[in-house]
């Protein structure tokens, strides 16, 4: 049974989960660097597939889709920006309020929309697996070969697009100017303040960011892969993605690997609910798997993980 | 022509004046100090030609022209730099990532660290200021890191310095150092703006001393012109008595006896090392040392905050050293901690609150958990008369008294509990001329009724008006023990920096011999 | 000197008054302005539906009954949120405790079936609030030992703790028949609706007692804000959480045990969304299942955020936005609005308390600065 569990498609299955994850996480990452919680990722998420199936219907294309949720996502972020950075709200308290908001506002619009709560139809554009090959035929290498392109090359555009933006914004953040002033923003705003950096300015830009990767974590949920919208899609994964932030330590190829965990959890609760007859749990029970997961790695990380040191802390000039 | 100057500047704030119509300038090559005490003004003034204040009535002049300094950038274009007393390093990064923040070397965004590394060497090299480009911030000690913070303005291409009491953290042989480095960068050119409200300083380092007093610039001077007596009652408005009162000691049996002490700081390294000591009733002992030499580690240990990791630590022949902080206030310690806004008081509770922290769950103040509120306000207002709190009512909230009324709501509520040991640590930081003396008052009262004190400073002045006997701390260990007026400041300072016998000397920097000569 | 500190109290009771009540009162309105904005946008007529808000809510005892049937698990998990929030906690999880409590609710109603009310009530109760505060127990103790962020580890056990209950309604627990629900509790572990408890007469002459659905439940949640007030103002359980609230490291200094006092918090804020989860099961639906609570663990939040986490302050708080919440269906029939609208409503109102509150702060340091200055 182990052999029917443990196939190329449960680890191309994880690469698939893990991606609306560690697109918010990253987004958590670059957010939460330059000093602004973002518990706001699961509202923003939300709003972010709601766009990407409202541009997916009106206009039929899957593309349009993405930029309508990347799009939404930094509207939506820049309400966060606005009363974290301006206003200087309690930035969690601000969060949650975005998360209702999302909820409320996906509600009414798919009744204005659509007539209906609940969810829409189909999106007829999907985003499609980027390669098209032939599963490997008999022998050992025909296996691998079979591994290789499940695991691989068998994605929609978003996944390998994630793991672009892991890779790139690693490197941007240890590499380039804007990285080195991110990372001071988050440490140590004051100190950013005095040699010429415009932190409000800079928290903005990370915010905006963390809306556009939340927007395109919405949008690969509905249009990579469940191909509609659904009131509270999101399912908590924006506290998912945020744990798997702190897993990762807030560095983006963490925030990834974190997710492929989480993600594979998912895969394999999935995969296991295939076999509930031979298995003889009651399906809940690997639902709950993913959240008892967060809390797990939580519990185990967290006395060693050590968060930037002035997020949260609204910045007071002068 | 003045490198800068300031006519007439004014900025208010809701409710205070904080720089009435202040006029200066500086010559290029030229030192000069704005003395002044806490909240005189001083720090405001040097924000507003930072840039990190814009002030609401004045003009600045820089090398003659008429200048809005709008942002810290815009200083820096203009050739201002500034050390503040507070570090503006970000701990995690490395001394060049910390120095070339804001103005790194790049091409299309992509920073070139070997240039950046390079520069940096080539300034500390040129400066004499030795630093090891790849360490982190939160690696070096507080003198380095100053030098870092130096090297940044240098590095900026500062030509006006502006030092926010630079020397609060250091001891006497850096503070020497320091003066070196000064008049170096003044010999290169560059002139200085040295904010500080130590008299010493002053006289040994300024060519010219401006002072100032609630705001207003009251007096300008130089050094050869006055004393530290002058200058003092210019500070401060009247006449100042530099020392407090004492009367001879008379010791009592040990209340705190501390034996092989062992504890660890909060990255799990061994801060102290093996401390032995004891106060007995009616004196007061005073640990001198460098900040971060582990002085932290032991008041926390005895007042039950942090779990040594060997030893004991006895009161009054009962054994507390795994007292928590609750048992240990309850066996008679008490502390006035370092920082009151972060551990003595809880801002957003009332002065009467705050008075009853630590007691709480005692009689009268509560019984059998449900609270008397007629017996906390009488405390309250027994203890706002007793030590002279300004206040209309017990129930005004902490964060709205000032600094010096806030340090004695602490020590009211601590000497008011009428320990057997009180555990002082930097009791007078931050503090103005006559709530020092207030506080140094309190203690020696303390002191006199026979009670035992434990005092950690890092102002050797405090130490010497008050101690009894001084325990110097290097790295952990007490490394000398001098009885009251046996030694000087040179001398304390050569201990608190591992001479006499530790592994370190005191460290030389390029400049060291020069500071020396020039005592 | 001596000006500024007697101008002080003064001045400092009249922003009192003004913060505690004005801003929250300008929030809401706020909201619902912003609200009939989004409706007339909408191409709805938002006068017809704010008419059709308030005959929903208050315009016949049955309507405010409805409000006062909303309003009281509101309380129970405004409470909840209001003390974690005195102690420095962010129970966002209280739905999952108020999942938690009813199941208790649920399971001992139908055991208890027999008993008489005085001795099935309080155990139902104390049942629920047991079983609120184990489910924030552990949250609790990832918080103070290692720093877990409640946030975080509380929303994860609402999401297990729904599952959990939504296996029990189709499995062990399930009653015979389709739907899938636990058993009814027993009639002596109900909490009787107001109106049963006047005789027809009655009723008859003052017809404004008739409240429809309301139960006593709203009795003992206002006892309940009763009690956490004095909690808080009176005992030094209460002292202690605020202090770890405002200021944990000089708690600490002070002699509290930080670690304990979040537990305690924690569990207690635990126990009231526990309570929320009884009332409705033992006032409302005499039964748990899936969709049994329409979010009121999250709206607690808001009611906390509006009370500016006053205990007493709760009670106000509750009854506006289970006016919202009753009114809101006749609003969806009558003039067609979806009811979402008021979850917008809602997040606008926590945005704009949020924001105050920096206000609030500004005004505290302009005090400080003025008192430092002449001090």
């Amino acid at each position: 049974m182990l052999g029917d569990i443990l196939t190329p498609d449960l680890f191309a299955s994880a690469l698939r989960m893990a991606t609306p994850l560690a697109l918010a996480a990253i987004g958590g990452t670059l957010c939460e660097r330059s000093g602004v919680v973002n518990i706001a990722l699961e509202g923003i998420m939300l709003i972010g597939a709601f766009a990407a199936a409202a541009a997916g219907l009106a206009t039929g294309s899957g593309w349009l889709g993405l930029l309508a949720a990347i799009a939404a996502g930094v509207a939506v972020s820049a309400i966060h920006a606005f009363s974290s950075i301006n206003l200087k709200s309690d930035q969690v308290v601000s969060g949650t309020a975005i998360n209702i908001l999302a909820l409320g506002v996906t509600g009414f619009l798919m009744e204005l929309l659509y007539g209906h709560p609940g969810t829409t139809d189909p999106v007829p554009q999907m985003l499609r697996p980027v390669f098209h090959f032939p599963n490997g035929g008999e022998g050992v290498l025909g296996t691998v070969w079979t591994w290789i392109n499940s695991i691989v090359f068998s994605h929609t555009p978003i996944v390998y697009l994630a793991i672009a933006v892991a890779v790139i914004a690693q490197w941007a953040m240890y590499r380039t100017r804007w990285g080195l002033r991110l990372r001071a923003l988050g440490e140590h705003p004051r100190a950013a303040d005095t040699v010429g950096i415009n932190v409000s300015r800079g928290r903005w830009i990370a915010v905006m960011m963390s809306g556009a990767l939340g927007g395109m974590a919405g949008a690969n949920l509905v249009l990579e892969q469940v191909g509609s919208f659904t009131e509270n899609m999101t399912n908590g994964r924006g506290f998912i993605a945020l744990a798997a932030n702190i897993f990762g330590r807030w560095t983006p190829v963490g925030s990834y690997l974190a997710s492929l965990l989480f993600g594979f959890a998912d895969a394999l609760q999935i995969k296991l609910q295939l076999f509930r007859a031979e298995i003889d749990i009651p399906p809940q029970f690997f639902l709950m798997l993913p959240y008892v997961l967060t809390v797990v790695v939580l519990a185990g990380v967290i006395g060693r993980a050590v968060s930037p040191a002035a997020v949260g802390v609204p910045y007071e000039k002068g | 022509m003045s490198v800068l100057e300031l006519r007439e500047i004014t900025k208010v704030f809701p409710g205070v004046v904080a720089n009435d119509h202040v006029s200066l300038s500086l010559e290029e090559g030229e030192i000069i100090a704005l003395l002044g005490e806490n909240g005189a003004g001083k720090t405001t003034l040097m924000n507003v030609v930072y840039g990190l204040l814009s002030c609401d009535g004045g003009e600045l002049l820089v090398d003659g022209r008429p200048v809005k300094i709008k942002s810290p950038r815009h200083a820096i274009d203009l050739g201002i730099g500034m050390v503040h007393q507070h570090f503006m390093l970000v701990q995690p990064l490395t001394v060049t990532e910390n120095i070339v923040l804001g103005h790194e070397p790049a091409r299309f965004g992509v920073i070139d660290f070997a240039t950046a590394r390079k520069k940096v060497l080539e300034i500390s090299a040129r400066y004499g200021l030795k630093v090891d480009p790849d360490s982190r911030i939160m690696d070096l000690s507080v003198g380095m890191q100053q030098r870092v913070e130096i090297l940044k303005a240098l590095y900026q291409g500062a030509r006006i310095l502006i030092l926010d009491e630079p020397t609060a953290v250091l001891t006497p042989q850096e503070v020497r150092e320091l003066f070196a480095v000064v008049r170096s960068l003044v010999n290169e050119g560059l002139s200085v703006v040295f904010i500080t409200h130590k008299l010493e300083e002053v006289m040994a380092v300024a060519d010219r001393i401006l002072v100032m007093r609630d705001g207003r610039l009251v007096g300008e001077t130089r050094p050869s012109d006055t004393d530290t007596v002058g200058l003092a009652r210019m500070m401060v408005g009247r006449d100042v008595v530099l020392r407090v009162e004492k009367a001879p000691r008379a010791c009592g049996d040990t209340v705190l006896e501390v034996d092989g002490l062992h504890v660890k700081d909060d990255r799990g390294l061994e801060a102290v090392r093996g401390v032995a000591l004891s106060v007995r009733g009616g004196e007061i002992v005073a640990i001198a040392g460098v900040d971060g030499n582990g002085q932290r580690e032991i008041v926390e240990s005895i007042v039950g905050l942090r779990k040594p990791t060997s030893g004991t630590i006895r009161l009054k022949g009962e054994d507390i050293t795994h007292a928590s902080a609750r048992s240990s206030i309850e066996a008679g310690v008490s502390h006035i901690p370092e920082d009151r806004h972060r551990r003595g008081l809880i801002l957003e509770f009332t002065i009467a609150e705050n008075l009853m922290l630590g007691d709480h769950r005692l009689a009268p103040y509560s019984t059998r958990g449900l609270m008397r509120p007629t017996a906390v306000t009488a405390m309250a207002k027994r203890r706002i008369v007793d030590y002279d709190v300004r206040t209309p009512s017990e129930r005004v909230l902490a964060s709205a008294l000032s600094g010096g009324n806030q340090q004695k709501v602490v020590v009211a509520r601590e000497i008011g509990r009428d320990p057997e040991l009180l555990v002082a640590a930097q009791p007078t930081r931050g503090l103005d001329v006559g709530a020092i003396e207030f506080v140094h008052r309190q203690i020696l009262k303390e002191r006199d009724s026979g009670k035992a004190v434990l005092l950690v400073s890092l102002e050797l002045e405090e130490i010497s008006a008050l101690a009894d006997r001084i325990l110097v701390i290097y790295e952990g260990r007490i490394v000398k023990e001098f009885a009251a007026g046996e030694a000087d400041d040179e001398t304390l300072g050569f201990y608190m920096t591992g001479g006499g016998g530790s592994k370190l000397a005191p460290e030389t920097g390029a400049t060291g011999a020069r500071g020396e000569g020039e005592r | 000197m001596s000006e500024t500190h007697e101008a002080l109290p003064e001045q400092r009771r009249w922003m009192g008054v003004v913060q505690q009540i004005g801003a929250p009162v300008i929030s809401v309105i706020i909201a619902i302005g912003i609200g009939s904005v989004i409706m007339w946008v909408s191409g709805y007529d938002a006068g017809a539906a704010f008419a059709a808000l308030f005959k929903g809510s208050f315009g016949s005892p049955k309507a405010f009954g409805d409000t006062l049937l909303r309003a009281t698990p509101l309380i129970f998990t405004g409470l909840a949120v209001a003390y974690g929030f005195s102690a420095g906690l962010f129970n966002i999880g209280a739905e999952g405790q108020l999942f938690m409590g009813g199941l208790a609710a649920a399971y001992l109603g139908v055991q208890l079936a027999a008993q008489p009310w005085y001795a099935a009530v309080p155990v139902l109760l104390l049942g629920a609030m047991a079983a609120g505060a184990a489910w924030a127990f552990v949250p609790a103790v990832l918080k103070a030992r290692i720093g877990a962020h409640e946030v975080i580890t509380t929303m994860m056990f609402t999401y297990i703790g729904k599952y959990l209950v939504s296996w029990l309604v189709v499995g062990p627990l399930k009653a015979p028949g389709q739907i899938p629900q636990t058993v009814t509790i027993g009639t002596s572990a109900q909490l009787p609706r107001i109106q049963t408890l006047f005789s027809e007469a009655t009723l008859e002459a003052l017809p404004f007692l008739r409240f429809g659905r309301a139960h006593m439940g709203i009795v003992v949640a206002i006892l309940f804000a009763v009690i956490m007030w004095a909690i808080l103002k009176y005992t030094t359980l209460g002292y202690e959480a605020r202090a770890v609230g405002f200021n944990p490291t000089a708690a600490e200094t002070g002699g509290i045990s930080v670690s304990s006092t979040i537990i305690k918090a924690l569990c207690i804020s635990g126990a009231l969304a526990g309570l929320s989860g009884a009332v409705e099961v033992m006032g409302v639906h005499y039964k748990i299942f899936d969709q049994f609570s329409s979010g009121f663990g999250f709206t607690g939040i808001a009611v906390a955020l509006v009370a500016k986490k006053n205990p007493l302050g709760v009670i106000p708080a509750a009854l506006l936005f289970g006016a919202l919440s009753a009114g809101s269906g006749l609003m969806q029939l009558e003039a067609d609005v979806p009811q979402k609208i008021i979850s917008i409503i809602q997040a606008v109102v926590i945005f704009l308390i949020a924001a105050e509150s920096v206000i609030q702060w500004f005004i505290k340091r302009r005090q400080k600065e003025a008192l430092s200055h002449a001090g």
